[in-house]
């Protein structure tokens, strides 16, 4: 199958699955015991203005037909109106999503940056001392808490080192470049604010470290068992005897070839990394989709929760399909099997 | 494709580089100019007819004026209320009629002038818009511009608290201004929910979602200019980063900590905490529908099981008191010479011993909205079982357990309640009142004729002498049927920076703070 036609396939399967996703959460929200409309109208307020409001919302119709309106609004772009904030959720979803995106890359450049060599050192020298720190260094990291870790780093390098801010995504007296990806450091680039620049990295840095850290140990192990793996080919064998350097050896070919199975892993660890922002995101007060979410959830705001749902599966999906045709890529005998 | 690990690792070293050695731009607090707020919650909605929550409040209540404001006497704010935009008001002999003669030369922000019209707009917008805060304000029919310094206001029945609504958030005066941003027949929610159009010494300036929102002075604010000309709210959920942020002087004003929080600021450099009472109580609803709990000597055994004095040293580190009846202390009303439970398990055992009551079961209803609710039920377990009653911890979430109450589904349990202004109206006439079954106010499911007759009369009588009697000869049947277990009244904390001065505390208006008459001790 040609690539394009693999791509065609994809995309039609993603409709679906958005189809099926909205489908799902929609009823699955409206059927939480709860009421939206009393939450608008204040916890106190009398049966009859939250009857009057939820008329108002549209609550009081049979859910399927509540589900076509909203399939319908979905169609043409419109996600609805935040019960909570008001504002389109469309608005606060284009405000809040490039936050946790910004900060879930930061993260995962950080640990790939880091893995991928930490990965390879501890292959080559497997069993040795650097191998044993290694791999405590990526088990500590998988399995501490981001919450814990965000805290201690708070406390180190804001509290006491003084050398990175505690929270938020900028200095107070400073003001966000203007919109054009959404992430403060790039947009303050293209802006040519170098101070703003300066101020989105230091305040990028912590919470990226502590997100980072968990996936640095999956990313290290990963490459790891790759390498090793890889290290006991024939073609590595014939690459020592024919006198290659050691160095084309391991990165030439076979850091190559263990990174093929590693793609689809940091693929999906980066789905992970969105929905594991949440915890460092209200650790560090960085207004992102994490903290947005759940305060929605909190608040029954169904737009805003399957608004959510909708670009958050739809952007798992379009992850999953870049991953592939990135492996694709990297290893042409797939394309030919397809 | 070839992976070139040098370049990538130098490039990662370079933005560290850059980032720790540039320069931590001095932050704002500390500036005589600014005040920095750190807040658990980010604003929902900024307009005032729309929105019912505390945190909204922190800027819409500087942003706006009212009628009318709440006293300060020496330092300390009252539950009485003064003109602010209004100098003055009469009321008809039949309580329907309020009329209010306005100050001359309050101006909204964008200069025009605060007059009788602009009052009518922004209460015929408040009732259009029909949200929660319209039913704060009270039964009000019409409102009439009789010359552009007077306004009239006409009631649908007599209100005893109709003053004490005007000083509420939803009374707020907003610019007719607003109708140039209406879309849609929306009354311009859309663009009052991110900006403010109003005549308070502030106005919201930026607002950058869940991070801050900075507010500047209001030009043509008609009292003395404010020192602060800058407010910053931001928005930290973390507690333990907010009181850091604090201890370091990256913030002013440290709200909604946790009570050992506050305990070790008090012993913070720079810092002071506030700690005074508030008006926000904890008590149980006890479902007086339910079998047995139908029966008044079970409420009272079960009053009189609960060890108060554990639940405040143990619970709130002893940061409040017993609740004495249902009306707070410091509140106008409150009876300091009315009964109060005391923890006594015989007299308990006996009561339901005369109930005829063995082996009872009963479920307590909480979710973690609020900490405190699970470790109240903990206590109350333990006290019951003393006298043989089985508690059941029911945990829900919190939209779950609103259902619940609501639809009168538990046997006991926990809740919260904070007037929205200084009356007993909030408290005796929402937790008695037989026709306000569940949420709205009745959580107990209560009914009593004799008590709905005097509250009624209470809420419509104009003369504040005759309220208290009524209102006292009600408390004294209330307080003897126990329909809910009166834990306690928890005191208000707020950590600030020692050189902030001016701070008012007003246990009307928590979370909204008098930013107009603070400053920096220089």
């Amino acid at each position: 199958m040609s690539y394009l036609n693999i791509v065609r396939r994809r995309l039609l399967l993603l409709v679906l699955v958005v189809i099926g996703v909205s489908i799902v959460t929609f009823a699955i929200s409206h059927m939480i015991p709860g009421d939206p409309a009393r939450m608008m109208a204040g916890e106190r307020a009398s049966n009859e203005l939250v009857a009057q409001m939820r008329a108002k919302l549209g609550l009081d119709r049979p859910l399927y037909e509540q589900y076509l309106t909203y399939a319908g609004d979905l169609l043409r772009g419109d996600l609805g109106i935040s019960i909570r904030t008001q504002r389109p959720v469309a608005d606060d979803i284009l405000r809040f999503f490039p936050a946790t995106i910004e900060l879930a890359l930061a993260a995962m450049i950080f640990a790939i940056v880091l893995g991928i060599p930490l990965g390879v050192i501890s292959a080559v020298a497997k069993d040795r001392a650097i191998d044993q720190i290694t791999r405590t260094l990526s088990v500590t990291g998988i399995s501490t808490p981001a919450f814990w870790l965000g805290l201690l780093l708070i406390y180190l390098f804001y509290g006491r080192l003084e050398w990175l801010p505690g929270s938020g995504r900028l200095d107070s007296a400073l003001t966000p470049p203007p919109f054009v990806t959404g992430f403060y450091t790039l947009d303050a680039l293209f802006a040519g604010d170098g101070k703003a620049f300066v101020s989105a990295v230091q305040h990028l840095l912590l919470p990226a470290l502590t997100l980072g850290f968990l996936h640095l140990g999956i990313v290290t192990r990963q490459i790891r068992s790759a390498m090793l793996e890889v290290l006991t080919e024939d073609y590595i064998r014939t690459a020592k005897a024919s006198g290659l350097s050691r160095r084309r050896i391991l990165f030439d070919h076979a850091l190559r070839n263990a990174l093929i199975p590693s793609v689809t892993m940091i693929g999906l660890a980066f789905g992970d990394l969105l929905y594991g922002a949440v915890l460092t995101e209200t650790v560090y007060a960085w207004p992102g989709m994490g903290n947005y979410v759940v305060q929605s959830i909190n608040a029954l705001d169904f737009p805003a929760i399957m608004g959510f749902t909708v670009v958050a599966s739809t952007a798992y999906v379009l992850l999953n399909l870049f991953v592939d045709l990135t492996y694709m890529l990297l290893d042409p005998q797939i394309r030919g099997v397809g | 494709m070839r992976l070139n690990l040098k370049a990538m690792l130098l490039g990662a070293a370079a933005l560290l580089a850059t980032a720790i050695a540039g320069p931590l731009s001095a932050s704002a607090a500390g500036d005589p100019n600014t005040l920095v707020v750190g807040k658990a919650g980010d604003v929902d909605s900024m307009d005032p007819a729309v929105t019912v929550t505390n945190n909204s409040w922190t800027v819409t209540y500087p942003a706006y004026e009212r009628l009318v404001k709440f006293k300060v006497e020496n330092g300390k704010g009252s539950t009485e209320v003064e003109g602010d935009v209004a100098k003055s008001w009469t009321v008809s002999d039949d309580g329907l009629q309020w009329t209010f003669t306005l100050n001359d030369g309050h101006k909204f922000a964008d200069g025009s002038p605060v007059d009788a019209a602009a009052i009518k707009y922004s209460f015929d917008r408040l009732f259009k818009v029909a949200k929660g805060p319209s039913e704060t304000v009270g039964p009000v029919t019409e409102v009439q511009v009789v010359d552009p310094h007077t306004v009239k206001f006409i009631l649908k029945e007599p209100f005893g608290p109709f003053l004490a609504g005007l000083a509420t958030n939803g009374a707020c005066i907003v610019s007719p201004a607003a109708q140039q941003h209406e879309k849609d027949g929306d009354l311009g929610q859309a663009y009052l929910a991110e900006h403010t159009l109003g005549s308070g010494p502030y106005q919201v300036t930026s607002w950058e979602k869940d991070q801050q929102v900075v507010m500047e002075v209001n030009p043509n604010y008609a009292g003395p200019a404010p020192s602060f000309k800058k407010v910053i709210v931001k928005i930290i959920k973390e507690a333990s980063a907010r009181r850091l942020q604090l201890e370091k002087g990256d913030i002013d004003i440290a709200e909604d900590l946790p009570v050992d929080q506050f305990d070790a600021l008090k012993k913070a450099d720079g810092v002071t905490v506030v700690d005074e009472p508030s008006f926000q109580v904890t008590y149980l609803y006890l479902n007086n529908t339910r079998k047995p709990l139908d029966d008044v000597r079970v409420r009272q055994a079960i009053s009189y099981a609960v060890d108060y004095k554990g639940i405040i040293d143990g619970i709130l580190l002893g940061n409040g008191v017993q609740m004495r009846g249902p009306v707070p202390e410091g509140l106008w009303g409150h009876d300091d010479a009315s009964f109060q439970f005391t923890t006594n398990a015989a007299k308990a055992k006996q009561l339901l011993a005369d109930a005829g009551v063995k082996d009872l079961k009963l479920g307590y209803l909480y979710s973690k909205k609020d900490p405190n609710w699970e470790s109240i039920g903990l206590v109350l377990q333990q006290n019951l079982a003393a006298i043989g009653i089985t508690v059941e911890m029911q945990e829900f979430a919190y939209p779950t357990m609103r259902e619940k109450l609501n639809s009168s589904d538990f046997d006991i349990a926990a809740g919260n309640w904070t007037p929205d202004y200084g009356d007993p109206y909030m408290f005796m006439n929402y937790w008695f009142d037989s026709d306000l079954h569940g949420l709205p106010g009745n959580r107990a499911f209560y009914t009593n004729p004799k008590v709905d007759e005097l509250i009624r009369k209470a809420a419509t009588a104009a003369n504040v002498e005759e309220r208290k009697k009524i209102y006292a000869e009600a408390q004294k049947i209330v307080i003897e049927e126990a329909p809910y277990v009166l834990l306690f009244q928890a005191n208000y904390q707020v950590a600030i920076r020692s050189d902030v001065k001016g701070f008012v505390y007003n246990p009307m208006t928590l979370q909204m703070f008098n930013f107009e008459t603070m400053s920096r001790a220089q």
